[in-house]
């Protein structure tokens, strides 16, 4: 539900836009390749065509002019949408095991090779 | 009538599975039986059945017959033919009967060409395999059965889902299925190995082969998918590191590592428990595969089918499986001969398991980044999205040192090399691959943090891999394969750094101006085909010299109704010219999207050699 009104919220945004002549920049690009499109199916922002991603980019935009930065745009969006719309996990509670786990998978083989082959 | 051949033939299919499981154990204790009697006929009856019904499902979809519900649920009479033949295998309950075929046949050529091993080997991993086939059976014909009846028949279909009617699509499920499918002869055969205690030089000449097609397979699958993905998904990439295309990339880690270990296990005799537990891994890596697409709890493009009862009986099925192999590897563990030889560090035997260290790695970044999200769901409640950035940030520092690896290790001598020996044609490779990035980069203007040393490693591999096709160690197969990689990192890197791309949004007659080259969007004209309604669009793009037309098209299709875009691509050694647009809302607008991509073709020619190098092994050795 609360994703509907701001979907329509949105919508209502583009009205105050002219579509036609965006062209969008190489910051929007950079920054909507790491949103999920959460309407799409597996597409980020930046690859879909979807009413949805258009709007987002729209307003990555109006942040950028307002003169946000990356960090102040993905915050926003995050305390909007919920972490699920980044592609790139903040490492915190939640996640340290997914950034560390692999990490420590491959120290322990490499020890454990490391025990088996003989230097000399 | 189709249904009842079918449904007749999967039952007699289940019987003969039911009759062997229940005779090998009886005729694993009398050793003078060979398998060729009774067990022999009663796999042939069985594949048999299985190509029958097979085949009633397919002459269903082309005759269209919508008494059968599957028919009904995924084809259409104006579909063409050639879309009507692959919609049996483009839907769930087509598709699992496709894996049971395969299950079925790849058994049956395991009975033919193992004559010459032990009885009791090859009886075990009949099994085995039987045991895989009674789990589908019991699945396809309990959950998912293929020939249900539909009454009153109707008079028209459903349709099938526009975006899977195409020719890379139609035959990248058949051929993925062969790669995972034949994971399942490896699995079966290495507990048969366990449990008979023949884990030796033999078996891993004999399993060398299953490995290396069902890695040669899965490979090609995989390019299927990516160049499938880059033409029809309209975003111009190849790999998005998609749920589901992780899930057949992480079997085609297990399998590369496994085929290095075997070659030591055949030549060394070494590394015997690793093998088998790689063995294991590999099978269940491609069941979950399975479980992971057609259960429908993944969030992708791909889930064209999702039915949580289905899931849960795959979970068991997995469960009751992996358990079993891990209980029968902890109860004979101490069958396998562990051969204690010496390994020195610099040996070939060390760059297998250093190589196989680096396949674990990029596997468990795969495996936990596409799970995790699952598991944080359901136990916490939290929805988090992993996604391209943070495989990129795990996978690419590994790769530096992955490559230089890959470049040195190979060239190790068998058992201890000359470790005093400074190879001074090494180093000079490496500093010219030093200049030749740090030109390169200055020149593009790129300076992330890892470009630099990437760089460098992928030259530093790219250049060793063509100088020995000049050495004497290595035989040929590899030598293809080994190249073929470096080109594909080299390929990836270039085009991932000079890539350049363009969007705007354009109506007819207008023209944009994009680095040296203009774009104009000269004409729109509707066309009418036998299932879709198109709009082709013609885009001139000039530059000071040339000029090339795209013409890129948005399809309309009606059954059932959905929109794609095709993308028009103009590829030539050096780049590709990729040109989609979509519809907006605005009257007369249309998204436009330009994009310029280097080197795209040898991405694709890269996978096509590595593959090669596979198919050489195979072709040499028997031929």
């Amino acid at each position: 539900m609360k994703i509907k009104i701001l979907v329509l919220a949105i919508f209502y945004l583009i009205g105050s836009f002219n579509l036609s002549n965006a062209a969008n920049s190489e910051k929007v690009d950079q920054i909507s390749k790491n949103l999920r499109c959460l309407i799409c199916q597996g597409q980020s922002v930046y690859d879909s065509q979807s009413d949805f991603a258009l709007s987002m980019k729209i307003l990555i935009q109006k942040k950028i002019d307002e003169g946000k930065n990356d960090e102040q745009i993905y915050d926003f969006l995050k305390s909007k949408y919920g972490e699920w719309i980044v592609y790139d996990p903040e490492i915190n509670k939640n996640t340290v095991l997914l950034w560390v786990l692999p990490l420590i998978l491959f120290v322990f083989g490499g020890l454990l090779i490391f025990r088996k082959v003989s230097i000399k | 009538m189709l249904n009842q051949i079918g449904n007749y033939s999967l039952y007699i299919a289940l019987l003969s599975s039911i009759l062997i499981i229940v005779q090998s154990p009886i005729l694993l204790n009398r050793n003078n039986i060979n398998v060729s009697g009774r067990i022999f006929s009663l796999i042939s009856i069985q594949s048999l059945m299985i190509i029958i019904s097979f085949i009633a499902l397919i002459i269903a979809f082309i005759i269209s017959d919508f008494s059968n519900e599957t028919v009904y649920n995924n084809s259409h009479t104006s579909k063409p033919l050639f879309y009507k033949i692959s919609g049996t295998w483009g839907n769930h309950e087509g598709s699992l009967l496709l894996w049971l075929l395969v299950l079925s046949i790849f058994l049956l050529i395991f009975t033919i060409t193992s004559k010459n091993l032990s009885n009791k080997y090859r009886i075990l991993t009949i099994f085995f395999q039987e045991i895989i086939i009674l789990g589908f059976l019991l699945f396809i014909l309990f959950t998912s059965n293929p020939f249900m009846n539909l009454f009153p028949i109707p008079n028209e279909g459903t349709g099938l889902n526009p975006i899977l009617q195409d020719p890379a699509l139609a035959i990248h499920p058949p051929i993925l299925y062969l790669g995972y499918v034949g994971t399942s002869i490896i699995f079966s055969s290495s507990l048969a190995a366990l449990i008979s205690g023949s884990v030796n030089k033999i078996w891993a000449k004999h399993i060398k082969d299953w490995v290396l097609i069902s890695w040669i397979f899965l490979s090609i699958g995989i390019l299927l998918g990516s160049i499938w993905a880059y033409y029809e998904l309209g975003w111009g990439g190849f790999w998005f590191w998609d749920p589901v295309e992780n899930v057949s990339l992480m079997p085609w880690f297990c399998l590369t590592a496994l085929f290095h270990t075997i070659l030591i296990l055949e030549k060394r005799e070494m590394f015997h428990s690793w093998a088998v537990i790689l063995s294991i891994t590999t099978f269940s890596l491609s069941m979950s595969g399975t479980f992971l697409v057609r259960s429908g709890i993944l969030n992708s493009i791909h889930t064209f089918a999702n039915d949580p009862s289905r899931g849960v009986f795959i979970l068991c099925f997995l469960f009751i499986l992996i358990t079993l192999s891990i209980f029968i590897y902890f109860f004979y563990q101490n069958k396998i001969k562990n051969n204690f030889a010496k390994t020195y560090i610099v040996s070939k035997e060390t760059a297998v398991l250093v190589n196989n260290l680096f396949m674990m790695f990029f596997l468990s970044v795969v495996l936990i980044g596409t799970v995790y999200p699952i598991f944080l769901e359901v136990l916490n409640n939290d929805k988090i999205s992993v996604g391209p950035p943070f495989y990129h940030k795990l996978i690419v520092p590994f790769m530096i040192p992955f490559l230089i690896f890959m470049a040195i290790g190979p060239n190790f001598s068998w058992i201890k090399d000359k470790t005093n020996r400074i190879n001074l044609q090494q180093l000079l490779f490496f500093i010219l691959s030093i200049i030749i990035s740090f030109i390169f980069l200055k020149r593009v203007g790129v300076s992330y943090l890892f470009s630099l040393p990437l760089f460098i490693a992928s030259f530093f591999l790219f250049f060793i891999t063509i100088r020995d096709f000049s050495a004497k160690k290595t035989n040929l197969s590899q030598k293809i394969s080994h190249f073929g990689f470096s080109l594909f990192i080299l390929s990836v890197l270039v085009n991932g750094v000079l890539a350049k791309e363009y969007s705007s949004n354009m109506k007819v007659g207008d023209e944009r101006k994009f680095l040296n080259k203009t774009i104009n969007f000269e004409s729109l004209i509707i066309d009418e085909s036998k299932n879709y309604q198109s709009l082709q669009a013609n885009f001139k793009i000039t530059d000071k010299n040339t000029s090339i037309n795209l013409k890129p098209e948005i399809r309309v299709y009606d059954q059932p109704q959905t929109i794609t875009s095709e993308a028009d691509i103009e590829s030539t050694l050096y780049s590709d010219n990729f040109l989609v647009f979509n519809i907006l809302k605005n009257d007369g607008f249309y998204n436009v999207r330009y994009q310029i991509k280097p080197f795209m073709i040898w991405i694709w020619i890269s996978i096509i050699l590595i593959s090669f190098g596979g198919i050489l092994s195979i072709v040499k050795k028997n031929g």
